[in-house]
């Protein structure tokens, strides 16, 4: 008798589940990098500095963690494994796609660029995280929250190559960076990052090589997390 | 019904104890701190302790396939590698210091000589990246994984999947290095009182206690901190050590504190290998301290042995050899695999 109960019971709760399921929609997260206001392509488009240089950018990569939407502050949902790894040179990285209740109401979003200090001690991880996806340091442990790579005849570099790879989890380099942003509806977002203010501001002569924690990362960091915008 | 049901449960309580009995690989030794890594995120299994073993001992993970983990990490020698101070890897280059000992690594929280790699997971991404040792990319190891004859299988048996990952990877390179635990030399054998100490060892275990055992701290034989020990820089390095990582000045010439257990196999000594022997260790502690500002509290104080003293103390230092972790077959090379039987 209790058997038969325990089925029935097991049934309903599929049954719930299924119909919780159905009544989620999926939503986009869509990343437009840009150029002022020029698409971003890379390696073939040459873009204009401020001060008459003008540069190549050959890669650009960043994490996306940690996705909240916001109601007058206050949280009211939270994406579970929150990690995304966006890369210019894969149009689906840019989509991030968001299965959230439908009828929400909110007014902000909120996430974080790159990947906080509990995720980067935590060992080895899989998905966008997995250590080959080359946003990981090997010499010293942590992640790389952002990497941008390009030419440009200011540098004199090998190849003339500039690299910023940054990041760093521990305190006083910490480079995680919080970005909130307005919204009018979480049904499709669709966010600008638009590189030449951040261009604008390195003199590449001087500044093209990063590739450790340090308060120069930590300084640029900020900048760029000013960089995201709301279409 | 009340019947059938104690025999259900009491089936249930088999099944779990035969569960347990099959999955421990891995225990702690009666009287040993807890280890630090979280087992519960890398459950250990004979698959891919197995499928780790078999990484370990890979050419495949450098670039040209001619160097594996146990190149520099040989069993016979305490998973390291002797007879160079500076240890050296693809194309016979050599690298800017010694390698490591490789055991008990699952009571470590920070890895390297600087502590510069914060868990074990993520450990061997810096062998196999740096251009010194085996300088290849962990997404063209897994490719050439991928493609080899014998991995999809190892990887399908240890994780059930074909498709191979880095996390897959590391996760099982981890598992078979948790595995390489020492902790069966005459000494443990003589705390646990199964055997005992000769005179001139237990006078060395003396010494050893009053001298030497804050910083490489009973069971271990380190206290897993990173202290300066004394060594005058080495002007052709320029290694400052644990003050790269940190940037900060109280971390210069602080090096990790490494573990003495199978001392005896695994010279030379010192980050940079520049002493062979034990009695050039001691004479360093005895009479060669360098003073500097990071210099560790217990080195400011001279330590003053006499010849018989350091004798004895050395007696007690060979009791940390552990020959069964030495020879422990279960950790040389896996020719089940590798050199499989032809079928008969």
């Amino acid at each position: 008798m209790k058997f038969k109960f325990f089925i029935l019971l097991n049934l309903y709760f599929l049954f719930i589940q299924n119909t919780l399921a159905q009544s989620e929609i999926v939503t986009t997260l869509n990343f437009i990098p840009k150029f002022g206001n020029a698409a971003l392509i890379l390696n073939d488009s040459t873009y204009p500095k401020n001060n008459g240089d003008s540069i190549k950018i050959e890669s650009l990569k960043f994490y996306i963690s940690n996705i909240e939407f916001l109601n007058n502050d206050k949280v009211i949902w939270q994406e579970k494994n929150s990690f995304h790894l966006v890369d210019a040179s894969s149009a689906t990285s840019m989509k991030i796609k968001l299965v959230i209740p439908p009828n929400i109401t909110c007014n902000k979003i909120r996430f974080n660029l790159g990947i906080d200090s509990l995720v980067n001690v935590s060992g080895v991880l899989g998905g966008d995280l997995d250590p080959t996806k080359g946003m990981y340091w090997t010499w010293q442990s942590g992640y790389i929250n952002f990497k941008l790579e390009g030419k440009s005849k200011k540098c004199k570099t090998r190849n003339n190559e500039f690299h910023f790879h940054l990041g760093g989890y521990q305190t006083p380099y910490s480079a995680l960076q919080s970005i909130t942003l307005n919204i009018n509806n979480p049904e499709k977002i669709s966010v600008v990052i638009d590189l030449q203010k951040l261009m604008n501001e390195i003199d590449l002569s001087k500044q093209n090589k990063i590739m450790s924690p340090s308060s120069e990362a930590v300084f640029l960091s900020k900048k760029i997390s000013q960089l995201f915008s709301i279409k | 019904m009340k019947k059938k049901l104690l025999i259900f449960i009491f089936c249930g309580f088999c099944l779990v104890a035969f569960k347990l009995q099959e999955t421990i690989f891995f225990t702690e030794p009666i009287n040993w701190p807890k280890a630090n890594y979280d087992f519960s995120k890398n459950p250990l299994s004979a698959q891919k302790i197995e499928l780790g073993r078999a990484l370990f001992y890979e050419p495949m993970l450098s670039r040209n396939n001619t160097i594996s983990c146990a190149s520099c990490h040989s069993q016979y020698t305490a998973f390291t590698h002797v007879d160079h101070d500076l240890s050296h890897g693809i194309d016979d280059r050599i690298g800017t210091r010694n390698s490591p000992a490789l055991m008990n690594l699952a009571w470590h929280k920070l890895f390297m000589w600087d502590g510069a790699i914060n868990h074990l997971d993520v450990q061997s991404l810096a062998p196999i990246n740096h251009p010194d040792e085996m300088d290849e990319k962990i997404e063209s190891v897994v490719t050439k994984l991928q493609k080899s004859k014998i991995y999809p299988g190892l990887f399908k048996k240890a994780f059930g999947d074909t498709v191979i990952t880095g996390e897959y990877t590391l996760k099982a390179i981890s598992q078979y290095m948790l595995t390489l635990v020492s902790a069966n030399s005459k000494y443990d054998s003589v705390m646990r009182k199964q055997s005992t100490f000769t005179a001139q060892e237990k006078n060395g275990y003396n010494l050893f206690k009053k001298n030497c055992s804050s910083c490489h701290k009973e069971p271990l034989f380190t206290n897993l901190e990173f202290e300066n020990n004394g060594l005058a820089l080495d002007k052709s390095l320029n290694d400052f050590g644990r003050m790269k990582v940190t940037k900060k000045n109280s971390d210069s010439l602080k090096f990790k504190v490494p573990t003495l257990r199978n001392v005896e196999f695994s010279y030379p000594y010192m980050h940079d290998g520049r002493y062979k022997r034990l009695s050039d260790v001691l004479k360093h502690y005895t009479e060669k301290i360098q003073t500097s500002p990071t210099l560790a509290k217990q080195l400011q104080k001279p330590i003053i042995l006499s010849s018989n003293e350091k004798v004895d103390l050395i007696a007690f230092l060979l009791t940390l050899t552990d020959k069964e972790f030495i020879f422990n077959p279960k950790f040389s090379y896996p020719k089940n695999i590798f050199l499989p039987k032809p079928q008969e």
